[in-house]
This record gives structure tokens, C-alpha cells and sequence, in this order.
């Protein structure tokens, strides 16, 4: 037992790494994401963007006259260690602290962050929790909510492609997709003869969706437009089996299925539409995007591999915004310039903060659609109103 | 008509994909009495071995290239190369551990397994494209199968029929009974222990490869939970249909595929989240029911 | 002649032994550990809860339970809904009935009564599962973790579905840890010297003879399914105020088989085992840990790459269950050399006809 006692205390020596030292002319961003773990593949992404504007703020003169450090720490896709891993960023000194992708994984170390009074912001999840009623009133997020996606997707839907016979496929395997569908449920009945012609759910892991299939082939008519509120991976699977089964019905989706890695498991994939916030295709409408992509490119040796890369971005970018106009880094005053924020400009759409919502309840989205196995944006929209708080959250 | 047998034909679908699960968790369980909790991570080995390790979002696909005559050889060589490699490292060890050591160190290979993919290909999904053309539906009577489906269920069928024969008529099957039977008293009259565990570890590990492929042509992606879901149903069917029981085992990998897919077409929408509950709670009343299993013979039944 | 001396006076080392090499660590931690650390040391409090609890069951009747994170769930989520402020409550958890959402209970108070909530579910479901035996009995756990998991997942307006719900006061800290641990222990410890728990080894090592001799095998599996789901419950309500956030995919497979994993390697069917399991894996995973992060050596950090810790808790799981099958404490019992008239709890018995299941 002795012996086990004095590795204790040696792992408890080695815990207690040495500090460095403050600079007087640094300011501190911390990024407790996830370095491995199944997080990791969607921190990265977001991660390597915000690094991006942290260097090009920095080579532009800093942030108040001071530079901008990051500092890490892994939370390796655990909720106990994303704790661990928010302490040991705010004890480097940490003003921002930067949390995963993902509300489970991510709210360890941003409740840390509250409770120490920082402002903490989530890379890129798109959970209303993620944000003032799942953290606290100095939380914010990057992204787009999820429902706002689903409602995106509906309406357009139904002016610019008259889709009238709305079916409605749920993956229940997470909140992001049911947030899809919350925000689709919100916007059909406010179309005026859009019909709901059926629902149905499945898992992510099933290895077969047959009998969810069999529901939509026995309907008297083939609907207009699935509504396919999933992610990664399991989408893949439920695409291809919808799609083999002859089913032709225009695919609507949330943002999760975006990008061209996965085509080439439903060849000639067509009628397929997925609400963006940016283009990783070189074809966004804005050419600082491509430019963007580019330097996304020379930076970390590959093309983004979905819009997800995006909201990391803009993260710096709104939070270096409130603080130079607050001139301060402390919490209270960048959260009232950051909830000053209407329809601020950002290189992937505009960004609204209120003292309600941390989290965008409306916003620009370019609707990709894929013809024959190829991606392209064709049109863009925002949703005609605000998806109330109130309603996201008692979902 | 044509209902029922949609129906009949989705639960032939999900149902042979367990099945086939089930028949590579019961030829160890059988030998052995081991249960394999890395049979899901040699599932997942098998499709990333068509892949090149790398952490980008597209894969590099290499092996996955050769033409099937190929590449299905390959594969089933490399799910029966992992595992025996596992029986000579790591199982061998355990051959008179009780029950509870085994199933740990089972776990622990595929968590290492697990673990060591993750770090090779990160997390995200690759994608993989073999053999499209099997998604496309088959019609019989008005109802349609995939004829992946159709090609999963005569797999099945065919790998029990050749295992049922080679156990019953073959030399080799007759040590692999008798070894499950009572180890220790085969191996005085003869039989060579190692080797009949190694045949049981390669006719396993060539099934995993087997699913792998069928999962991987079924949803078109290389995902490190690939073969978890189906593991764990394998591991519940190997149990019902009685304990070391093949064909049993194949029954129940096809039952609780039926019992999945009646709830899903028959329950009102709001209780069709719960699906999965419904069938844990079906696997418990029918183990109330027979707990040695629902093919096992009467004999099996524990005395206390 | 003088009577023998009790059970108690000869075995009660143990405990004695174990609480007080834990109250060791957390009075260290507390006094040099950083606030990580000692983050660290409250996850090895309740994870030696769990484990505690888990042996309480799987080591005196031989049964291995997939089942029992099941109780830590219930245990978890019955502390949220006590002890969340009720504006949060009425907000997400609107399925709740009208006095839940209005109360609101301190710790010390929501703790017992989770842990009492597991253990009268256990006392409901063991009833109809404890009459398996052998492989069928761990199936059916096996199914138990899977309804509860499923109905958790997807139970909104009560559960709060998959996603996690917040706001569980954050009052944990190394003492409390340390005292849940004792009182795991504790528990554990007075079930394992009971009539009901040697009745309970009887059959774990003999079942036919021990019915033959009058023991009701059911009864005496359904009283260690209840305390191990007391404690387990006690456990999950310890664990959601030191996250302050409850999901329930922290409460499924990965969870149960980490924690079969530490019983195994310390030794299923010993107290101590239990223990030492818990503290052998969680010093190694915090060594590696720290390897990953590595240290900075003139300004260049070197460490193992990210990812290489979860390997090498795998394959040294692996590498200790080959040399020490029975697990690091042999599945025997801390004792100490010094005590008068010490005996040792009985190790189970090597019989020579085993049942084959």
C-alpha cells in the first residue's frame, strides 16, 4: 500500500506543472477542446480557423496594443477531464475560454469559465444550451442553431422549390438533430398549405432503416421533401437506402451532412440540398471566402472539410471586435458589446448577440445543392423571422 | 398481402446481418466459453484495412481498390490473421481464468484495438464505395429487398449450412464439439487443443471480416463504432439461442432483427423512440422464460 | 473457555485499513494538489464507490452484472431533479410533477434519498431478474442497462432526453469524496460479514449445496442487488454534483466496463480488491495523462502523442490479468500483522465439480 501511496504522490508532483509566467503584454485565449477522442475531428477544424484569426489579428498590430497567445489543454472527449482541462487554461491566465463543438463536451469547461467570471464560448455547437440557459450569462456560441437549419431548409423549400407534402425522418440519437427538426416543426405550420405527411424515426446505428423506408413508399403519394434531421455517420447509410429504394423526393438536411468526403458512397447523388454558412467548395458568392479557404489550405495542408470550419473564425472575430470596443478584456464589458452585436458583418454571415440569446436564432444561409454527385451553392436565405427563445428552449 | 411481407422482408434484412454476428460470437463462445468483446473492433479493423491510415476527412482508399475476387479474400485473410494473432497473444493466456477475467481482457484488446484506430484515422467517417450497385431493390410480390439484403441472407444461410456440416462431418468439427464439450477430457483422448481454438479464432475472425464488408457495401462508410451496435446484439442472440448453440444462435440473431423491425412498423410514433427498450425488455422475459436459451437442449437447464 | 471472538473484532482491519490509506490521499491532495488534482482524486473517490458497490454484488454471489451503472443513472438523475434551482427545472423539465419542480434539497439530503430511489428500483426489477443464474443472469442485467439507457435518452420532458441537463450545485470536494468512499466501504464491509452475504458466498462457490442446506438463493442475490444499488445510487448522486451536469451516455457501456475493468484487475472477489483496483488504474491513467501532456524542456514540449493513454491503460489491463489472473490482491483481504486474533475473509473455494455455464 506504501508503494501505492508514493505513486500517488508522484502523480500528484507531476500534475503540478509549472506555470509559466503572464506577460504584462499578452492576452490570453485558452482552448480547452479536444485533442483526441472522437472530438477531436470536429475541434480541429474550428480550432485551426480561430488560430488562423488570432495570427492575422496579431501580424495586424494586436489586440489593444497587446498580442494574443493561445494556450491548450486536451479534454479528451470526456466530461470529467473538459473540467480539468477549463481550470488548467484559466489557471495559464486565460481571459476567452474556448470550449468544444459539442454542449455535453464542451459545457464542463465552460461552467468553469463562468464561475471564475470569464467569458467562454463554444467553437461551434448549435444547441440553444450552448449559451446563457445551459452555462451562464457569459457563455456564448459561434455557430447557427440547429433549428434554425431545419426551419432554413423548410421555407425555402417551400418558396423556391413549391414543396407543398413535407415528411419528416429523425435520427434520435442526438440533440443536434432533434434541434433540427424542432426548428422545422416551428416553421411548417406557418406555411400556408404545407402539409406534414408523415414522421418517422431511426438511430444513427441501425443497420437498417427498411421498415422506416417501407413507411414512405406506402404513403398514397411520394412527398415533396424529406426532411432528414441527422448527422454524420449514420446519415450516409440512411441516404443510400433511401435513395436505392427509388424514393426521388427532394433531401432536405441540417448542416451536418455537408461536404464532398462522403459523396462517392451515394454515386450521382442528386435533389439534395444542405443550408451552409460558407462555402467550402470555391464557389461562395463572396470571394474573401475562397481567399479564406485558401489560406485554410496553406495553413494546415488541406481543404476545409465542411462549413464547420467556419464558426472557429468567426469566434475571434466578433470577441476581438467587443473588446477592442470595450477596450478591456474583462467579462462584463465584453458581454455588453458583444450583446450590442445586431447583424454585425462576419466573413460567414451576420451575427446578432442579445441580453436573451447568446446563439443565432436567425441567419444567412447559402443552400447547397448537389446534382449528380457534384455540390454547388444555387441560392441563399434567411429565415422571415426569429425562432423564439422560449420555444427552443422548453424542447 | 404485400404488407406483411415488407415486413417479413425487412426483418429478413436487419435479421441477417445479427445473424451473421451472432455466427462469429458463438464459434468462439462455443469452444471456448468466451465471449469476445473485441468482436466488434475486428469488425472495424477489417473495413480500415481497405483504408491508408490518414486523419483526413476523404479516405485514401487503397486496398479497397481491388477488384472483388481479390479483395474479398484479402479481407477475409486479414480478419483471420487478427484473430488468431489475438489467441496466440492475448488469449492463450486466459485458457484457465474464470469467465469474468476473460471477458475483461476481451474488452481491453478491443478498447487497445478501438483506440489505436482512432489515433490512426481520427474519428470522423470515410467514406467507401463498393459495389453500388447492391443497394439497388429487388422485387418480389410487390415487396422490395436490397439486393444486398438478399446477398446478406444467403450468406448466412450458406456459412451455417458449411459450418453445421463441417461440424457434424468433419474430423476438425468433431474435436471443435468435443472440445466445447469438455476440454480437458479431449485433449487426453487426442485432440489438439491449440489447434481446434485457432480454427475456432479464424472462422470468427474471417465472419468479422465478413460483416465488416457488408456493413461497410450497406452504409458506405468506414466509422470506428462500426461494429459495435451489431456486437452487442450478437452477444444478447448468442445467449438466447442457447449457449453454444450455432444454429441457435443464428435463429436469435434473426428473431430479435424481427422483433426489431414489428416494433418499428407497429408502434404509434411517440413510442417509436422507445424501440429499443421494448426489445432489451423482450430479451429479458424471454430469458425468464428459458434461461438456458430458446434452442438449447432441455438438458442445459441449470439445476439450481 | 472463553467464546470466539466475533467476526467484527477479527476482520474489521480491512475497512479500517482502506479508509484510512484513502483519508491519506485526499488529506494530501487537499494540502499540495492543484485544483485539477483534485478533480482527479474526487473521480477516484466516486469511482471506488462505484466499484465498491459493484463487488458488493458480483464478488459474494459470483454473478457479473452489466446492470449496475444503471443504479448510478437513476442515483444521478433523481439528485438533479432535487436539487436543480426549480427556474431551471420549470423550464427543461417540464414532465416533472409540480412538487418536484418546487423543491429544492441540499446535498446531504437529495444524496440518501437517490441513493434510497436506486435500491427500491432494484428491489422492483431484482425481484423478477435474480432468479437467472450463471451467463443468463448478466444477459439480463445487460438488458436492464439498455432499458434504462434508452428510456433516459429519450424520456424529454422528464429526463431532459440525451441532451445533458445543468445546474446541479457544484459542492463536491476531496472530503466528501473521501467520506462517500468510507461510507461505500462501510456498507460494503457489514454486508460481506451478514448472515445474508455468507449465505450469498455459499452459493457463489457451491450453489447446489448451499440450497440443499436451506439457503434461498433468490432472496439472498435480491438483498445484495439492493445494497449495491444503494451504494451505486449514492455514487451517480456524488457524481452529479461534481459535474454539475448529467447526461446519460455517461452512464452506459464505456462506464460499466471501465469499472468491471478496475474490479477484475484488483480482484472481483475481495473488498480490498475492489479498492486497489480503483486506485491502481486511476494513478496509472493519471501518469499517462501527464506523459501526454508532457513536460517543457526549453521552451519544446515533449510527450507522448495524444491518444497513446487509452492504449496503454488497454494493454497493461491486459498484461496484469495475465500474470495476476485473480487480480492484483489475489482476492484476498488487507490485513494487518499487528492485529490480535486477525483472520482473513474466506477467498472462494476451488471446488471440484464446477458447473459449466
Amino acid at each position: 500500500m506504501r508503494i501505492l501511496k508514493l505513486l500517488g504522490i508522484l502523480a500528484g508532483a507531476t500534475a503540478l506543472l509549472l506555470t509559466p509566467a503572464r506577460a504584462a503584454n499578452e492576452i490570453v485565449v485558452g482552448f480547452a477542446t479536444a485533442a483526441s477522442g472522437f472530438m477531436q475531428a470536429y475541434d480541429k477544424p474550428a480550432q485551426d480557423a480561430a488560430l488562423i484569426r488570432i495570427d492575422e489579428i496579431n501580424k495586424a498590430g494586436g489586440l489593444l496594443g497587446k498580442k494574443i497567445k493561445a494556450v491548450f489543454a486536451d479534454t479528451k472527449t470526456d466530461q470529467a477531464e473538459g473540467a480539468k482541462a477549463g481550470l488548467a487554461v484559466l489557471d495559464q491566465g486565460a481571459d476567452l475560454v474556448i470550449v468544444s463543438c459539442d454542449y455535453d463536451f464542451g459545457a464542463p469547461a465552460a461552467l468553469q469559465a463562468q464561475a471564475a467570471g470569464k467569458v467562454s464560448f463554444f467553437l461551434c455547437a448549435e444547441s440553444i444550451k450552448a449559451g446563457i440557459p445551459g452555462v451562464g450569462p457569459f457563455s456564448f456560441s459561434a455557430s447557427v442553431l440547429a433549428a434554425v437549419q431545419g426551419a432554413t431548409m423548410a421555407e425555402w423549400a417551400y418558396n423556391k422549390k413549391e414543396a407543398r407534402n413535407f415528411y419528416r425522418l429523425l435520427d434520435s440519437w442526438t440533440v443536434y438533430n432533434k434541434g433540427i427538426c424542432d426548428g422545422f416543426d416551428w416553421m411548417l405550420p406557418r406555411l400556408k398549405d404545407a402539409k406534414l405527411a408523415g414522421s418517422d424515426t431511426f438511430k444513427n446505428d441501425d443497420a437498417s432503416i427498411a421498415s422506416q423506408i417501407t413507411r414512405i413508399k406506402s404513403l398514397p403519394k411520394e412527398p415533396d421533401a424529406i426532411m432528414l434531421c441527422t448527422m454524420m455517420p449514420g446519415a450516409v447509410s440512411a441516404i443510400k437506402q433511401i435513395r436505392a429504394a427509388g424514393i426521388k423526393s427532394m433531401i432536405l438536411n441540417g448542416s451536418g451532412v455537408d461536404g464532398s468526403y462522403w459523396l462517392n458512397a451515394v454515386p450521382d447523388l442528386s435533389n439534395f440540398y444542405v443550408p451552409v454558412q460558407g462555402s467550402v467548395y470555391g464557389d461562395d458568392p463572396n470571394p474573401k471566402v475562397n481567399e479564406f479557404n485558401k489560406k485554410y489550405k496553406d495553413v494546415t495542408g488541406g481543404d476545409p472539410s465542411s462549413q464547420y470550419v467556419y464558426p472557429g473564425y468567426v469566434l475571434i472575430d466578433v470577441w476581438a471586435k467587443a473588446v477592442e470596443r470595450s477596450k478591456t478584456t474583462e467579462a462584463a464589458g465584453v458581454v455588453a458589446e458583444l450583446e450590442k452585436m445586431n447583424n454585425e458583418a462576419t466573413l460567414f454571415g451576420p451575427r446578432t448577440f442579445t441580453q436573451g440569446i447568446h446563439h443565432q436564432n436567425q441567419g444567412r444561409y447559402l443552400i447547397v445543392d448537389t446534382e449528380a454527385g457534384k455540390p454547388k451553392v444555387i441560392d441563399q436565405w434567411t429565415i422571415s423571422e426569429k425562432i423564439p427563445v422560449d420555444y427552443l428552449v422548453s424542447k | 398481402m404485400t404488407a406483411v411481407l415488407q415486413i417479413l422482408f425487412d426483418a429478413l434484412s436487419l435479421g441477417s446481418i445479427y445473424a451473421l454476428g451472432a455466427l462469429g460470437i458463438a464459434a468462439i463462445f462455443g469452444v471456448m466459453r468466451l465471449v469476445n468483446f473485441a468482436h466488434g473492433d475486428f469488425i472495424a479493423f477489417c473495413v480500415f484495412a481497405m483504408l491508408w491510415p490518414s486523419i483526413d476527412a476523404a479516405a485514401i482508399v487503397f486496398a479497397g481498390r481491388l477488384p472483388f475476387y481479390l479483395l474479398i479474400p484479402l479481407l477475409l485473410s486479414v480478419g483471420a490473421a487478427l484473430s488468431m494473432l489475438s489467441e496466440v497473444i492475448v488469449f492463450r493466456r486466459f485458457r484457465n481464468a474464470n469467465p469474468a477475467t476473460m471477458m475483461i481482457a476481451s474488452f481491453a484488446l478491443g478498447f487497445v484495438i478501438r483506440h489505436l484506430l482512432l489515433m490512426l484515422y481520427s474519428s470522423r467517417p470515410k467514406s467507401i464505395t463498393l459495389w453500388p450497385n447492391l443497394g439497388l431493390p429487388v422485387e418480389f410480390f410487390g415487396a422490395h429487398i436490397p439486393m444486398l439484403q438478399v446477398v446478406t441472407i444467403i450468406i448466412t444461410l450458406a456459412v451455417l449450412a458449411v459450418l453445421v456440416l463441417f461440424l457434424k462431418h468433419t474430423r476438425y468439427g468433431l474435436e471443435m464439439r468435443a472440445a466445447a464439450d469438455n476440454f480437458t477430457m479431449a485433449r487426453m483422448l487426442g485432440v489438439r487443443a491449440n489447434g481446434v481454438i485457432l480454427l475456432a479464432f479464424a472462422i470468427s475472425g474471417m465472419l468479422a471480416a465478413a460483416i465488416g464488408l457488408i456493413l461497410a457495401t450497406n452504409s458506405g462508410t468506414a466509422d470506428i463504432g462500426m461494429g459495435a451496435n451489431v456486437m452487442l446484439i450478437a452477444f444478447i442472440a448468442t445467449v438466447i439461442g442457447g449457449l453454444g448453440s450455432v444454429p441457435g444462435a443464428v435463429a436469435a440473431g434473426f428473431l430479435i432483427g424481427a422483433a426489431s423491425v414489428v416494433f418499428q412498423a407497429t408502434r404509434p410514433h411517440d413510442a417509436r423512440v422507445f424501440r429499443d427498450a421494448f426489445v432489451y425488455g423482450a430479451v429479458i422475459v424471454v430469458l425468464l422464460a428459458r434461461p438456458q436459451g430458446l434452442f438449447a437442449p432441455k438438458s442445459a437447464k441449470q439445476r439450481v | 473457555m472463553s467464546k470466539p471472538p466475533s467476526v467484527i473484532r477479527q476482520t474489521v482491519v480491512t475497512p479500517i485499513v482502506l479508509i484510512a490509506v484513502l483519508l491519506a490521499m485526499a488529506a494530501l491532495t487537499y494540502a499540495f494538489g492543484s485544483r485539477a488534482f483534485n478533480r482527479t482524486a474526487i473521480e477516484m473517490f466516486i469511482n471506488i464507490m462505484v466499484v465498491v458497490g459493484l463487488y458488493a454484488f458480483v464478488g459474494n454471489s459470483g454473478l457479473l452484472s452489466f446492470g449496475h451503472i444503471s443504479f448510478m443513472c437513476l442515483g444521478a438523475y433523481m439528485t438533479a431533479w432535487l436539487a436543480i434551482p426549480p427556474v431551471m427545472k420549470s423550464i427543461t423539465l417540464k414532465g416533472l410533477p409540480v412538487w418536484l419542480l418546487h423543491t429544492q434539497l441540499p446535498m446531504w439530503v437529495a444524496t440518501p434519498i437517490s441513493g434510497v430511489f436506486a435500491a427500491l428500483f432494484a428491489l422492483i426489477v431484482g425481484r423478477i431478474i435474480m432468479r437467472l443464474s450463471g451467463i443468463a443472469a448478466s444477459i439480463a442485467t445487460f438488458g436492464l442497462l439498455g432499458v434504462v439507457n434508452n428510456v433516459y435518452s429519450n424520456w424529454d420532458s422528464v429526463t431532459g432526453g440525451q441532451g445533458s441537463i445543468v445546474g446541479i450545485p457544484p459542492t463536491m470536494n476531496v472530503w466528501i469524496g473521501w467520506l462517500g468512499a468510507a461510507v461505500a466501504i462501510v456498507t460494503a464491509y457489514l454486508y460481506s460479514i451478514s448472515r445474508s452475504g455468507l449465505a450469498l458466498r455459499a452459493t457463489r462457490d457451491e450453489a447446489i449445496a448451499a440450497s440443499a442446506s436451506g439457503v434461498d438463493i433468490v432472496r439472498e442475490r435480491l438483498i445484495a442487488f439492493v445494497v449495491s444499488a444503494f451504494i451505486i445510487g449514492l455514487a451517480g448522486a456524488l457524481y452529479a454534483h461534481f459535474l454539475s451536469i448529467v447526461n446519460p451516455g455517461s452512464f452506459y457501456l464505456r462506464t460499466t466496463f471501465v469499472s468491471l475493468s478496475m474490479l477484475v484487475v484488483g480482484g472481483m472477489y475481495s473488498l480490498s480488491g475492489a479498492v486497489s483496483g480503483v486506485v491502481v488504474m486511476s494513478v496509472l491513467i493519471e501518469l499517462f495523462r501527464n506523459l501526454e501532456k508532457g513536460v517543457s524542456v526549453g521552451g519544446l514540449p515533449i510527450g507522448l502523442p495524444n491518444g497513446v493513454q487509452e492504449i496503454a491503460i488497454g494493454i497493461i489491463t491486459i498484461i496484469i490479468l495475465i500474470y495476476l489472473p485473480t487480480g492484483l490482491t489475489r482476492n484476498r483481504e488487507f490485513s494487518w500483522r499487528g492485529w490480535p486474533l486477525q483472520r482473513r475473509l474466506a477467498s472462494p473455494v476451488q471446488t471440484a465439480l464446477k458447473e459449466m455455464n
